[in-house]
C-alpha cells in the first residue's frame, strides 16, 4: 500500500502543507492499541477551524493506549494524483491508511459535504457501504450537527454518536478497546451490540424503516432487542467540569479561523425558528468567567496566537461578557493579544464593547437581521426591530465604522415580494443613517442573502422549501432593488440550497442517490465550481426519487419524519406550536433569563439553563 | 540586543512556504515568552527577520533568524526556550547575540551551499564538465507574474562549479551559490539551466534540494560562518 506523497506530487499541488502534518502540538503516538481517525470531509483549512475536533483530539489523546489522528479531504488536484498512483488516504500523524485505523469518525457539518465522506472512505481503501465492510475494516462513526438526521448516510456509517461527544466518545473508545483486547468476540456485530448499549449511540442497521404508499415514512422500528426505540442526545451538564483543550494544534498555513477559539457557552435559546443549532444544542450552559480567563491564559501561552475569539452561537448573549472582555483586554495587552467576537446581534449590540474588541483592528461590523420586514422577523421569531438596527448601526457609524455587513435569508415561509423589497429599504435606511450621523454619504453596506433551507427539528420542518425558479426570481428582485451606490450584494447559487434541502430532510432511500452522484464524480459540492446540479437531478431520477418530494413538499401535522428516532429532546408539540405561532406572526421569548417556554429539553435530559449572572458561583 | 539563531527546516515540513515558516517562528517566539521588541504604531509588528527566503520543498540546515529584544536576556536560555516552543521540524542549532545596531543578517549573507539528490540513471558527467568549464551561461526564466517577460540569470556568476557523484540511479549535485546585494538564484534553476543547455531531461519535479549552509564571504572568496557560537539542541 503506497502512502507516501512523493516530492514530485507535493511539488505539483496547491498548498502542500495541508498534507504533511508536523504542526506544533500535534500528537504522535507510535504505540497505541486503538487508533481513531478524526476525519473532516472538507479541506484542511476548513477542518482545522472546527472546534469540535479540537476538543475531541485533545480528549482522546489524553487516553492511555488510544490515539486520535487527523485526516482531511484532499483537494481535487491531489485526489487526481492519488488515484493515478494508487496512493491511499492516510492520517497526518503516523500516516495510518484509513483502512488501517480502528475507527474512522466523520463529522456531519453540512449536507453538501456528504459525498466527500464517501470519497474519503474510498481513497482510504475502506469499503464505502457498511453492509459490505469486512471483519478487519474500521468502524465508520459519524457525529456533529447533522447527526439529528443522518438517514441519507445510514448505509455508510456503522454507528453514530448523537449529541455532545466529550463524554460519550471516551466511553465508546473504552468499549472498543476492551472488545479488541478480548479478541473481538462476536465480530463486527458483537461490537455493535456492545456499543449500542451506551446512551447516545445509534446503529442504523438495528432499525427497519417502512414506507407508506405516498413515499412518506410509516414507521422506524428496532430489529435488535438491544437497540433503544429512540436515541436521545448526550449533553454535558456542567461546562466548567469538562476539559477544554488549552494546547490546540497551531497550523503552519493560514486556516479559516486562525486564532484562539474559546467557547464561552453552549446552546442558544433565543428560539429563532429557522435555526437548527438553536434547537438542537439546548439548553444554554455558560462557562464561569474565572474558568474562561484561566483557559485564555493557558491558550495564549501555549499557542502564540495574538487573537482570542470568544465563540458560541451568540456570544453577545453571554451574561458576563462585558467584564470578561475588559479583564482579558487588560491582562493580555502586554502580550499584544486582542479579543474578538465572531458576530454581533443587533439587540444586544453594545457599541462601547464593540469599540473595545475592535481596538486593535478596524474591520467592518456584521449584523444579522435575517429578514427585511418586521412581519418576517416576527415569523422567524427574530426579536429585533428596525429601530434596534438603526440604533446599532448609528452607534457604530458614530464610533468611526464605515462599513457594515447585513445578513438575510430569502425564501422564508410566508414571504412576499414586499418582504424582499424591505431588505433593500433597510439597506437604504442604513445609508441614510450614515449620512445623518456622519454628515455626508459614503457608508458602505454589504447585503448577503442566503436561500432558506428548512431543517429537521426546527419549527419549519413541516414547511415546503421555496422552489428553484422562485428562489432565483427573488434573488433577482433583490439584486435589482439593491442597485444603489456603495451597496454590494452577495448571494449563493440557489441550486445548492435545493440539494442541501433534499438531504437535510431526507430518508434512507437517498443513500442510493448519494452513492450514484458520487460514482458519477460528485464531491466538494459545497464548492460551487465542483457542484453539478444536473448530476444530482439525474441521480435522484435514476433512483425514482425527486427533489420536490424532499424539499418542496409541505408536510402534514402528523407525518412521521425519517429522523424521529434520533432525539435532540426538543418536543414535537413545542415545534408544531412554534410553527403555528410563526404563521400567526407571534413571538416566543428567550428562556435564558425569563421563564421556561416549554421546549422540553431540560426536563427530558435532566439538565438546566446555566447563566452565571443569575447564579452564585 | 539582538539574538541571532541558526535554525533548521527539516524534511517533514519542507513543503511549508516561506510565509508559513515565518509565521511559525513568530508564534514560537511568543510561546517561548522571549522579551521581543515590537514596532510602534497602530499595528505593531514583532521585530524579527529571516536572513533569506527558502523555496518551498527545500530542506535546510542553515536558516537564520534575527530577533530584536526589548530587554537583554541570556542567549542560551532564550535558545532553549525557543527550541522547546518550535514544532518538531524546526530546531535551533546555534545562537549568538549582537548589538541592535549591527547590520541585518540578511545583508551579510554572501553565499549558500547546496546538495541536490535526483533519480537519474544516465551519465551526466560530460554535462557537468562542460558547465564547470563554461565562462558564461544565461538562463531565461519566465517572470512569475508578467506574461511574455523573461528574467535573464547569469548562472555562472552565482554558481561557478558543481560537484557530481552518482550511485544506484540517484545523482548528487553539490555546489555553492553566491548571494549578492542584488540577489541570488534558486537552486532548482540550476537544474533548469542544465536541462536547457545540455538536453538532460533531469526530473526537476523530483529534485530533493537541501541547503547545507549559509555563510558570510568577502570579495576574495573567503567564507566564514554567520554566527560565532554553537549550541546543543535539547530536542
Ligand atoms: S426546557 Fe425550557 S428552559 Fe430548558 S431550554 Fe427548553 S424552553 Fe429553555
Amino acid at each position: 500500500m503506497k502512502k507516501e506523497l512523493g516530492i514530485d506530487i507535493l511539488n505539483s499541488i496547491q498548498k502542500p502543507a495541508r498534507y504533511t502534518g508536523g504542526e506544533f502540538s500535534s500528537v504522535i503516538k507510535e504505540n497505541a492499541t486503538v487508533r481513531m481517525a478524526l476525519a473532516f470531509p472538507d479541506i484542511y483549512e476548513v477542518g482545522m477551524s472546527y472546534l469540535g475536533f479540537k476538543i475531541l483530539y485533545h480528549l482522546v489523546n489524553k487516553m492511555d493506549d488510544v490515539a486520535a489522528e487527523r485526516v482531511y479531504a484532499p483537494w481535487v488536484d491531489l485526489e487526481e494524483k492519488m488515484r493515478a498512483e494508487d496512493i491511499v488516504l492516510s492520517t497526518l500523524e503516523t500516516k495510518q491508511a484509513l483502512c488501517e485505523c480502528d475507527l474512522v469518525g466523520f463529522t456531519l457539518q453540512y449536507e453538501l459535504s456528504y459525498t466527500n465522506i464517501l470519497n474519503m472512505l474510498d481513497l482510504g481503501k475502506v469499503t464505502v457501504l457498511a453492509a459490505d465492510r469486512k471483519e478487519d475494516e474500521p468502524f465508520v462513526v459519524v457525529g456533529g450537527p447533522c447527526v439529528y438526521n443522518p438517514e441519507p448516510l445510514a448505509e455508510v456509517f456503522d454507528f453514530a454518536i448523537v449529541g455532545e461527544g466529550e463524554e460519550v466518545l471516551i466511553e465508546v473508545l473504552e468499549c472498543y478497546k476492551n472488545w479488541k483486547v478480548a479478541g473481538k468476540p462476536g465480530g463486527r456485530k458483537g461490537f455493535l451490540e456492545k456499543v449500542v448499549t451506551i446512551k447516545g449511540i445509534y446503529v442504523p442497521a438495528f432499525y427497519d424503516v417502512s414506507y407508506n404508499a405516498d413515499g412518506t415514512v410509516a414507521e422506524v422500528t428496532p430489529n435488535n432487542a438491544l437497540a433503544p426505540k429512540t436515541v436521545e442526545k448526550r449533553v454535558v451538564k456542567d461546562m466548567n467540569s469538562i476539559d477544554f483543550p488549552t494546547a490546540p494544534i497551531v497550523p503552519f498555513n493560514e486556516i479559516v479561523h486562525d486564532r484562539i477559539m474559546l467557547e464561552v457557552f453552549r446552546g442558544c435559546s433565543r428560539g429563532c425558528r429557522f435555526c437548527h443549532a438553536g434547537m438542537v444544542y439546548r439548553p444554554v450552559r455558560e462557562r464561569k468567567p474565572e474558568v474562561l480567563k484561566e483557559l485564555a491564559r493557558e491558550l495564549v501561552k501555549n499557542t502564540g496566537y495574538n487573537e482570542i475569539s470568544l465563540v458560541s452561537l451568540s456570544t453577545a448573549d453571554y451574561s458576563c461578557l462585558g467584564p470578561v472582555i475588559e479583564d482579558m483586554i487588560a491582562e493580555f495587552k502586554k502580550d499584544r493579544v486582542s479579543v474578538s467576537l465572531p458576530s454581533l446581534r443587533i439587540d444586544s449590540f453594545d457599541v462601547e464593547l464593540a469599540k473595545k474588541v475592535q481596538e486593535v483592528r478596524k474591520s467592518g461590523l456584521t449584523f444579522a437581521p435575517e429578514a427585511g420586514s418586521q412581519k418576517m422577523r416576527d415569523v422567524i421569531n427574530k426579536g429585533v426591530t428596525e429601530e434596534d438596527l438603526m440604533n446599532a448601526v448609528g452607534a457604530a457609524f458614530e464610533s468611526g465604522w464605515k462599513k457594515v455587513k447585513l445578513y438575510f435569508m430569502i425564501g422564508l415561509p410566508e414571504e412576499t415580494d414586499e418582504d424582499i423589497l424591505a431588505i433593500a429599504d433597510l439597506a437604504r435606511k442604513v445609508q441614510w443613517k450614515y449620512k445623518e450621523v456622519v454628515g455626508q454619504g459614503g457608508g458602505q453596506v454589504t447585503v448577503s442573502a442566503s436561500g432558506f433551507v428548512p431543517k429537521p427539528y426546527t419549527p419549519f420542518q413541516w414547511s415546503g422549501q421555496t422552489e428553484l425558479e422562485e428562489l432565483r426570481r427573488k434573488q433577482f428582485l433583490l439584486k435589482d432593488a439593491l442597485k444603489m451606490k456603495n451597496v454590494s450584494f452577495q448571494y449563493h447559487d440557489a441550486r445548492t440550497s435545493i440539494i442541501e434541502g433534499v438531504f437535510a430532510r431526507g430518508d434512507r432511500r437517498l443513500g442510493k442517490v448519494l452513492y450514484e452522484a458520487w460514482s458519477k464524480g460528485a464531491r466538494f459540492d459545497g464548492w460551487i465550481e465542483h457542484f453539478s446540479y444536473d448530476n444530482w437531478l439525474e441521480a435522484l431520477a435514476s433512483c425514482g426519487l425527486s427533489q420536490e418530494f424532499y424539499a418542496q413538499r409541505e408536510r402534514g401535522e402528523n407525518e412521521v419524519f425519517p429522523w424521529e428516532h434520533l432525539e435532540p429532546a426538543i418536543s414535537r408539540k413545542f415545534l408544531w406550536n412554534e410553527y403555528q405561532k410563526a404563521l400567526a406572526q407571534t413571538l416566543t421569548h428567550d428562556c435564558r433569563h425569563g421563564t421556561c417556554t416549554g421546549c422540553g429539553v431540560c426536563q427530558q435530559l435532566g439538565v438546566e439553563v446555566v447563566d452565571w449572572s443569575e447564579q452564585k458561583s | 540586543m539582538k539574538l541571532r539563531l541558526q535554525i533548521t527546516k527539516d524534511q517533514d515540513i519542507r513543503f511549508i512556504s516561506h510565509l508559513e515558516y515565518a509565521r511559525t517562528i513568530e508564534r514560537a517566539i511568543r510561546r517561548a515568552g522571549l522579551p521581543v521588541a515590537y514596532s510602534e504604531g497602530f499595528n505593531p509588528h514583532m521585530k524579527f527577520s529571516l536572513a533569506s527566503a527558502l523555496g518551498v520543498g527545500v530542506v535546510s540546515k542553515a536558516e537564520f533568524v534575527e530577533i530584536e529584544l526589548a530587554e537583554p536576556t541570556s542567549p542560551l536560555d532564550a535558545a532553549n526556550a525557543l527550541n522547546d516552543a518550535l514544532p518538531r521540524g524546526i530546531q535551533v542549532l546555534a545562537v549568538d547575540a549582537v548589538e541592535n545596531s549591527a547590520a541585518k543578517l540578511m545583508s551579510v549573507a554572501g553565499g549558500a551551499e547546496y546538495e541536490i539528490f535526483l533519480p537519474y540513471d544516465k551519465d551526466m558527467s560530460t554535462a557537468v564538465e562542460k558547465f564547470n568549464a563554461a565562462t558564461e551561461l544565461t538562463y531565461e526564466k519566465a517572470a512569475p507574474k508578467a506574461r511574455n517577460k523573461v528574467k535573464l540569470i547569469d548562472v555562472k556568476k552565482f554558481i561557478p562549479a558543481i560537484g557530481l557523484t552518482a550511485a544506484n540511479g540517484v545523482v548528487r549535485l553539490h555546489f555553492h551559490c553566491k548571494i549578492t546585494p542584488s540577489g541570488s538564484m534558486k537552486a532548482v534553476d540550476l537544474l533548469n539551466t542544465l536541462n536547457q543547455y545540455y538536453a538532460l531531461e533531469l526530473p526537476i519535479n523530483k529534485a530533493d534540494v537541501r541547503r547545507l549552509d549559509l555563510y558570510r564571504s568577502d570579495e576574495d572568496g573567503h567564507i566564514w560562518p554567520m554566527l560565532d557560537s554553537i549550541y546543543k539542541s535539547t530536542k
